[in-house]
């Protein structure tokens, strides 16, 4: 790029072409012009042309056009693209509105059936006299299973990370709310739930993504469990037993914030029912297969 | 007079027209539009400057929008469209600046 700087041979300077002797930039900004104007020009000045040009001919206008052509061909062009651009990005916008509302509107459905399904099985349960004693149970099973919501005295925990909490290890795990949990359980918990999400025998409490999922559905701290059963029992019986004991020792050496208030009525909510896939009674196979 | 209506002609016929770029040709419209702005613009200085030749014009008009887009398919092909294009259009800003600098000197003397 630079110019060369050793004066040894000064009279072959003069020979190089501009593009050895010059900079880059320089050189662009020196031979702005195409040089074949001036060549042309020097020509024309040594050999006089028999007649003389007009400055701009037919040719010169016709390449005009063309350029003008080419420069308006290119604005319009990009202008409709960005315009269709624009109206798609609308189109989509409004395709995941509608599909948003219609996916609310389904919802909506689907829990007002579930509501009159089980009203019609109640119906149909109670119009059969012999069955009255299967109404009850299926009740029972119901509020045992967690698929029915479910009112009762009970007890309030509230759990949370550490104050401060800098690392994993303040926190509160997945591992933590599955201590408490089966604590409560052993102390004779009838119904529990964390953050309104209700536990059943399918429910799982894993560490997915930033935090912890209840019934795959995300919780955030604070956590706040609810556990249904005697209120009176139910907190010396879960630091009696070893999964709560646990849970008592790391809250204690870690630090967590943990509460523990008796409370006369409680209400849960139901879980939602997972669709069964391989489980069957087994009085529908019995006739195919000996079991 | 006749280049003013040339380009009112072009610009006329491209707003008329409408044609419509076929999209294997569609990314080197720009660069071969800027390529042909430098030519112009060089034209136009050299016209000021008294050296002015149409053949010339011509020539360089053609060579300029068919080297630009050029060397725009082959960054393409070999995975550096972006890059070239950028030096493309350094280097022809940095002509059409300077002739634009060269212009105003002729026209305002400063």
């Amino acid at each position: 790029m630079a110019g060369p700087t050793a004066p040894s041979s000064p009279p072959d300077e003069r020979a190089l072409p501009d593009q050895v002797t010059m900079g880059l930039l320089a050189y662009l900004t020196a031979h702005a012009v195409d040089e074949d104007y001036a060549e042309v020009a020097a020509r024309r000045q040594a050999a006089p042309l028999p007649r003389p040009r007009r400055p701009i001919g037919l040719a010169g206008a016709l390449v005009l056009a063309i350029f003008a052509v080419l420069a308006v061909t290119a604005a319009v062009q990009t202008s409709q693209d960005s315009v269709s651009q624009e109206r798609e990005r609308r189109a989509l916008i409004k395709q995941v509105k509608d599909r948003k509302t219609a996916v609310d509107a389904d919802r909506r459905t689907i829990a007002k059936l579930r509501i009159e399904t089980s009203r019609l099985e109640a119906e149909q349960v109670r119009n059969s006299q012999a069955s009255t004693g299967l109404l009850a149970q299926l009740s029972l099973l119901r509020l045992r299973s967690g698929t029915s919501p479910v009112r009762g005295p009970g007890v309030e925990i509230t759990v949370d990370d550490a104050k401060d909490a800098a690392s994993e290890r303040d926190r509160v795990l997945d591992i933590d709310l599955q201590k408490i949990v089966n604590g409560l359980w052993r102390a004779g918990a009838e119904a529990i739930s964390i953050n309104r999400e209700r536990l059943t025998v399918l429910s799982a409490i894993r560490h997915g993504g930033q935090g912890i999922t209840v019934n795959f559905q995300a919780v955030t701290p604070p956590y706040r469990i609810l556990a249904i059963g005697d209120r009176n029992t139910l907190p010396s019986r879960f630091a009696d037993s070893s999964s709560g004991l646990e849970w008592l020792d790391t809250q204690r050496e870690v630090g967590l914030r943990f509460t523990m208030r008796a409370v006369g009525s409680l209400r849960l909510p139901a879980a939602e029912v997972p669709t069964l896939r391989y489980a069957e009674p087994p009085e529908t196979t019995q006739g195919k297969r000996s079991s | 007079m006749i280049a003013v209506i040339g380009l009112l002609l072009g610009v006329g016929l491209g707003l008329f027209l409408k044609p419509d770029v076929p999209i294997g040709l569609e990314p080197y419209l720009p660069i071969a539009v800027v390529a042909a702005l430098d030519a112009v613009f060089g034209a136009a200085r050299a016209f000021l400057d008294g050296i002015f030749d149409d053949r010339v014009f011509v020539v360089s008009f053609v060579s300029n929008v068919f080297i630009a887009a050029l060397i725009v398919f082959l960054g393409d092909k070999l995975g550096v469209g972006a890059q070239l294009s950028t030096g493309v259009i350094v280097v022809l800003g940095i002509r059409i600046f300077s002739n634009v600098a060269a212009i105003r000197r002729h026209l305002f003397h400063a």
